[in-house]
């Protein structure tokens, strides 16, 4: 269509350059009237002519810029003509337009679709979290407790990786760094690097994700803070119509701060940690439900080791840690978003050989300790979840009383991306005494994904 | 003797038939009703559906129960609503489902947003924008005719994967959109009057559903998509619909009523409850009676009626 335009004015130059042309040529020359006569008359004739042409180029272009027109007008003439003969049509047609729309689009696609090495880049995330604390006892300072950076993709057919690496005010480190199978038969899957191991519940939350402040103490006294291992697992969700999914692990140690094993001197099979952790879950309604799931976590033979230069020793028995983790959920389904309860319990008891005589003259005792904490969580609005957490904790090695702490809580979402949290918690542990008031600010940019663990 | 070999051969008839497989029932899963409902009239008895989402929920806080995972373990094929609608609960239940057949680019992944043009597709891509969708806004399902769309796109999911089946997915598709024509034809006459009238929504899921029957979203109660409304933003949002003559405040039904009440009555405007997919009201089972149900409530709350 837009060669109409152009013929016009095609015409149009080609009349004034004609025009032009004759005028020029009549004032150089200083012809006579009858020559002038007759050359009026010969440029009508050419006008006409002219004329005539663009009538006739009009024409063309009239019937060129309706050619939808002509085949309506043809169907209109031809009664006789088939059902199945204008499906046929109606087919071509729209074969027609979508083949003229996909050369009109076409160009635009392959623009959009070209590949470059970067589009392979794992997705990434980083979080943030920063806490305001102040204790009686110890005083007040800004904790700056993590940045940590999230990177995950798909490795290929058959595997997933992921990876956090963890800033925090004096270190950088590799949190977790795994690859996860995908495709392994019998509802099989396969786990192995660095990770957090499947023990309990919260131990395998990172830290910004905690429904409150801080760790809880039997996590960080138990099982070391994050359950976090260098190892193996493989977890095995059973054909059953009931969930229930069961887990089996090996690894160096269990516990990113526990430092009573070493995660880098090679050692015989009975000096790893193994673990078996059977889970499921209990949909008592739409709305209510209770997760399950028991872990146990087994080294065969305990080393002396050394934390800051001082030697700990033992006498090379074994360590069990087990523990029972409940969570009852209150989710309404169509008020998901703003209303629910969350009540999560976890009792961890660690059954370990410790030296309560002196190095040179070394006494060995069995120690049994058990902990808990609890915590419960209504959502009164789509931003308000207040909470309520506490903890009584028996000390791992015997030595010193009971730990008993409790902790209400405000968390308030701004978004699904960014949190305020102002925690106060009354600790009571041998040697301290005393009150305590958090505020943390944690925001989260980047890729967003909901893992299935941190339900 | 012939005790032991009625008893050998009673075990072993036991045996084959636990081994023998069932009649070759293809298992459905979709992720909300109005897709389980249209698998069912395409699939017809070759299917069993199972929907995720009984109808109540916000189908982006659709809640991670383990059992959904078991569901999708069996899963022989997944029907989403697709354009990111499910990214809060459906990807992480596929990776703990276990099921290669249903993962994301696999050929029992039918993602019914295939054939779908969506409206709201953001030009720029940041969080402050809220809780965005890249690919557009999801929630075409409020939009019967897109809906047919997303029929077809389910039958040649289905025949993708059992193309033996294909004449009889494309008979009870041509069946199934028969009777939606003539449900769409039947709506657009007795929604005429809806036609112009301007609404705010909680959520911005009712503009196809605005779009489809002449209606015009003007709003939305949330400041951002998926972010809590402040006072401002409500403040202003009043004021825009007192000078737009907002007719119509529209609650979907997971969201509180309070603040779509009182933006309501400080304008003027008609609030209206509605579900957001089929099975969100007891009388809303099908995906046909769920649009009459939202066409017929938005007409009883029109003004003057």
């Amino acid at each position: 269509m837009r060669s109409i335009p152009r013929l016009r004015g095609l015409a149009g130059i080609a009349i004034g350059a004609v025009l032009g042309l004759q005028l020029a040529t009549a004032y150089a020359e200083e012809p006579s009237a009858a020559q002038l006569q007759s050359e009026m008359k010969a440029m009508r004739e050419q006008l006409r002519q002219l004329q005539e042409k663009m009538q006739k180029q009009d024409e063309v272009i009239q019937r060129l810029s309706k050619p939808k027109a002509a085949p309506a007008a043809a169907a209109a003439e031809a009664p006789a003509a088939t059902p199945a003969g204008a499906a046929q049509k109606e087919e071509q047609l729209k074969q027609d337009v979508t083949d003229s729309v996909m050369r009109e689009i076409q160009p635009s696609l392959t623009a959009a679709n070209k590949t470059f090495p970067s589009q392979f880049n794992p997705a990434l995330s980083l979080a943030i979290d920063t806490v305001a604390a102040y204790q009686e006892i110890g005083g007040g300072n800004f904790q700056f407790r993590s940045a940590e950076l999230g990177l995950s993709a798909s490795v290929d057919p058959f595997a997933r990786a992921y990876a956090f690496i963890n800033g925090t005010s004096d270190a950088v480190e590799v949190e977790e760094a795994a690859i996860i199978t995908t495709s392994l038969p019998y509802n099989l899957e396969a786990k192995g690097g660095r990770f957090f191991a499947d023990f309990g519940r919260l131990s395998k939350f990172h830290d910004h994700d905690l429904p409150f402040v801080n760790r809880p103490i039997v996590l960080d006294e138990y099982v070391g803070g994050e359950s976090q291992a260098d190892g193996v697992e493989l977890s095995y969700l059973t054909p059953l119509d009931q969930y229930l999914l069961l887990t089996a692990g090996a690894y160096n140690k269990i516990g990113a701060e526990n430092f009573r094993v070493s995660n880098f001197d090679p050692r015989p099979l009975n000096r790893f940690t193994y673990l078996f952790r059977p889970a499921t879950f209990i949909n008592l309604n739409d709305a209510n439900s209770v997760d399950l799931g028991a872990s146990w976590a087994y080294t065969p033979k305990l080393d002396s080791y050394k934390i800051d230069g001082t030697e700990f020793l033992t006498d090379g028995k074994a360590r069990q840690l087990a523990g029972v983790d409940l969570t009852y959920r209150y989710i309404p389904l169509a008020e998901a978003g703003y209303r629910g309860l969350i009540w999560s319990t976890e009792v961890l008891y660690n059954h370990e050989t410790f030296n309560t005589g002196s190095e040179t003259d070394p006494v060995y005792g069995p120690e049994n300790a058990v902990g808990l904490y609890s915590f419960v969580e209504p959502r009164l609005t789509r931003n308000f979840y207040p909470g309520f957490l506490f903890q009584w904790v028996q000390p791992i090695n015997g030595v010193g009383g009971n730990t008993l702490a409790y902790a209400p809580y405000l968390t308030v979402w701004a978004s699904e991306f960014q949190r305020i949290r102002a925690q106060y918690q009354y600790l009571d542990a041998p040697g301290a005494h005393e009150s305590q008031f958090f505020l943390q600010w944690t925001a989260i940019i980047g890729s967003h994904v909901h893992g299935f663990r941190d339900r | 003797m012939k005790r032991l070999t009625f008893t050998i051969a009673a075990t072993a008839l036991l045996v084959l038939a636990r081994l023998t497989p069932a009649a070759a029932v293809i298992n459905v899963v979709a992720s909300i009703p109005d897709l389980a409902d249209m698998a069912r009239h395409i699939g017809g008895d070759l299917v069993e559906v199972k929907s995720l989402a009984t109808g109540v929920e916000d189908i982006h806080a659709v809640p991670m129960k383990p059992m959904y995972a078991i569901a999708l373990n069996r899963a022989d094929v997944v029907v989403v609503l697709g354009l990111e609608a499910e990214h809060s609960f459906l990807p992480a239940l596929l990776e703990a489902a276990r099921n290669p057949k249903i993962m994301r680019d696999s050929p029992g992944y039918i993602d019914a947003s295939v054939y779908i043009t969506p409206l709201e597709v953001p030009t720029r891509l940041d969080r402050s924008l809220g809780d965005q969708h890249p690919m557009g806004n999801p929630h075409y399902n409020l939009d019967p005719v897109r809906m047919k769309d997303a029929a077809r796109a389910i039958a040649d999911g289905l025949a993708r994967n059992y193309p033996q089946h294909e004449a009889t997915f494309k008979k009870n598709l041509a069946d199934y959109l028969a009777t939606l024509d003539a449900a769409i034809a039947r709506w657009t006459v007795e929604a005429a009057p809806l036609k112009g009238k301007k609404l705010v929504s909680y959520h911005p899921d009712m503009i196809y559903f605005a779009a489809r029957f002449g209606m015009e979203a003007v709003g939305i109660i949330e400041l951002r998509a998926g972010v809590d409304p402040t006072p401002s933003h409500v403040e202003e949002l009043e004021k825009m619909m007192q000078q737009e003559h907002v007719t119509f405040v529209v609650r979907e039904l997971h969201y509180p009523a309070g603040l779509a009440d009182t933006v309501a009555h400080a304008t003027g405007a008609t609030l209206v409850e509605l579900p957001v997919m089929s099975g969100g009201r007891p009388q809303t089972q099908t995906y046909i009676d769920f649009i009459d149900y939202n066409v017929k409530t938005m007409l009883q709350a029109l003004p003057g009626r």
